[in-house]
């Protein structure tokens, strides 16, 4: 896994822009590909217990919300503090939509991650409109993740309130046995990475970064931030209703605390920031890692919280950047002191977020 | 609904009271302390824990006013230091992620510590009649004590050189700093301040409705929507706002029930921020 798929020197020089995207493309899918193959084999492991399975699918529920909410936040810098929000409009849209509604499951999460998409575009459009900084967009979504819960508990005929419903359609079906919904979610946290991995390469990519490294330079060099800012959003909010609803099909049961602002929000901003901000695997590894530390923690409880608290500290006063790429550019002056003035400029390059993929590989 | 209304513009004030001090902190030095609320709780704890332990009711509260500033002052001294250094929305956003940490903290340790439990302060005790209403004489107490606390605040910083100089540093910081003024120091005892009035507004709170242990994030929510309808560093703005959604809460609770109307007071501060980014009361930057 420490092959570096990129610009190897050995092979003959190929000419054509086509070889070179065939490159560029084996360099995103090899390493997404290599991230399947090792969470694939979780059930192998765990499938014995279903409690453990209920953990592992939805730890890759949160790594599909940590790669939503950093698509928003840290491709273009959106502080969308409603992750839970606008999973739990997918969640419990589909929910209503199957149970109430009557209409066909994926129809139903197709709907459900439509609206959304919708809600996280609109967000972003006035908060873009009224161009509203990083705080003022945090707390105008968070007056709107407040809203909704406070929606999930006075609609208690469609929500059940505080105590939650539970989801009657798909109960015979594959969504509810032990194992498939894990592949399941792991198909989406491919297919995000791979859509977020094809997002960076692409113009929208480069206009993400430029955007977030320098806003006034980005329009003046011809880029609609407005523009952009929203595609981010729209992007990322479909990420986090599909996810969203898809997990409480696999569920089949939702509480207002399945996406608590407290549950979900700072917990997705933890694990980014664990994993590191604007990388293309840190959310998987930050939510992977977080899963499992969790879930080692649990015998202490409400102490738990008192651990999070000191980790959240420690990471934004340590390593604001992340702990893997911090860690990762570490690695890489250590071998660049043992190696050639070749691997030292690499290393000095790694310092930028613009060589994402190398660096979570490495970290692996 | 005159019962409604005063009901209103007590809960208002309290409100306003409770953002004054993080809308002070905001102004003043750039820091948003997501740890607000707690700082109330704890120090509600301490009057609690101390009027259990047989400690009258007016000294208890003294020593809880206590425990919220040496509470400001720790903040000061230790999380927010590294914060200072950095400037701009960068020092917003660490401020916010480090003193969400500590909030983290806290409410992990409470609830630890003493879970399921609520606060409720016993003083005062029975009803008046007030304007043809009848008033709980504890939420009477409360409220004349939030009035007394806002009298003083405003004479403070009216009044008295050093809350001119809070105010001079919030509005001009390099230009304070040249008349030699530390914004600092004045940070500092703004932090100490905070502390006590989040401390004030929770033992206020709690003589009139239960307190739940880990009701801090919440505290600080409400807070900080109101330091922002309010506008940033103005303390009339955060009375003004509090005020105004206090009896929009009140009113609209009484209407149409209380989900809606928490919906219309968040819709309400929405707006407000949308149409007016700068605030009620606030500076333009």
């Amino acid at each position: 896994m420490s092959d570096q798929p990129t610009g190897s020197a050995g092979t003959s020089p190929m000419g054509g822009t086509e070889a070179r995207s065939a490159r560029a493309l084996a360099s995103l899918l090899i390493p997404i590909a290599a991230v399947g193959a090792a969470l694939a084999l979780v059930p192998l492991w765990l499938g014995d217990s279903r409690v453990l399975m209920g953990v592992a699918v939805l730890g890759l529920a949160f790594v599909c919300y940590t790669i939503g909410f950093n698509v928003i936040f840290g491709s273009t810098g959106q502080l969308f503090l409603c992750t839970g929000a606008l999973a739990g409009i997918g969640g419990y849209g589909a929910a209503i939509l199957t149970d109430t509604v009557g209409l066909p499951i994926v129809v139903s999460i197709l709907i459900a991650t439509l609206a959304a998409t919708f809600t996280g575009g609109l967000l972003s459009f006035v908060a873009v409109r009224r161009s509203l900084g990083v705080i003022f967009t945090g707390i105008v979504t968070l007056i709107f993740s407040m809203s909704f819960e406070a929606l999930l508990l006075g609609l208690s005929d469609l929500t059940g309130g505080d105590t939650g419903r539970l989801i009657y359609s798909g109960t015979d079906t594959f969504l509810r046995e032990q194992i498939p919904p894990y592949y399941l979610m792991l198909a989406l946290v491919l297919v995000f990475l791979l859509v977020h991995g094809l997002l960076q390469r692409s113009y929208i990519g480069w206009a993400f970064r430029a955007l977030r490294d320098d806003e006034v330079a980005a329009e003046l060099a011809g880029v609609d931030v407005a523009r952009y800012r929203v595609y981010a959003a729209l992007i990322g909010a479909a990420m986090l209703g599909l996810a969203g609803s898809t997990y409480a099909l696999t569920e089949g049961r939702l509480s207002p605390t399945t996406f608590g602002f407290g549950q979900v929000d700072i917990v997705v901003l933890v694990m980014l920031a664990f994993g590191g901000i604007g990388t293309l695997f840190g959310p998987t590894l930050g939510a992977v890692t977080f899963t499992v530390v969790d879930e080692i923690l649990i015998d202490f409880g409400q102490l738990r919280q008192v651990a999070y608290g000191i980790l959240i500290i420690v990471l934004f006063l340590g390593m604001p950047r992340g702990v893997i790429p911090t860690v990762a550019s570490l690695w890489r002056r250590v071998r660049g002191l043992e190696g050639s003035d070749a691997a030292k400029s690499t290393g000095s390059a790694a310092g930028r977020l613009e060589s994402v993929p190398g660096e979570s590989q490495s970290a692996e | 609904m005159t019962a409604n209304i005063l009901d209103g513009i007590v809960l208002g004030l309290q409100f306003g009271l409770l953002a004054a001090g993080l809308t002070l902190v905001y102004g003043l030095g750039g820091v948003l302390n997501l740890a607000y609320g707690q700082m109330g709780v704890i120090s509600a704890i301490v009057v609690a824990l101390a009027m259990d332990a047989g400690v009258p009711a007016l000294p208890a509260v003294g020593v809880g006013l206590l425990a919220g500033g040496l509470l400001g002052l720790l903040l000061d001294q230790t999380i927010l230091r590294p914060v200072y250094r950095s400037r701009g929305e960068a020092r917003v956003l660490l401020s916010l992620l480090l003193t969400l940490g500590v909030s983290f903290i806290v409410d992990g340790f409470l609830i630890w510590r003493f879970p399921l439990k609520a606060l409720s302060l016993h003083i005062g005790g029975g009803a008046v009649e007030i304007l043809g209403v009848l008033m709980r004489r504890g939420s009477l107490l409360a409220s004349a004590i939030t009035l007394v606390t806002i009298a003083g605040l405003f004479v403070f910083f009216r009044r008295t050189s050093l809350g001119q100089a809070v105010r001079s540093v919030i509005e001009d910081e390099e230009g304070a700093r040249m008349v030699g003024i530390y914004p600092s120091r004045m940070l500092r005892l703004i932090l100490i301040l905070s502390g006590m009035l989040a401390a004030l507004v929770a033992v206020t709170r709690s003589m009139v409705t239960p307190v739940d242990v880990t009701g801090g994030l919440h505290m600080t929510v409400f807070a900080l929507i109101v330091t922002v309808v309010g506008g940033r560093g103005s303390v009339a703005g955060a009375l003004l706002a509090g005020i105004i959604l206090g009896i929009v809460n009140v009113v609209a609770a009484d209407l149409i029930g209380t989900y809606v109307s928490l919906i219309i007071l968040l819709g309400a501060a929405a707006v407000t921020i949308l149409i007016r980014p700068a605030g009620l009361l606030g500076v333009k930057e």
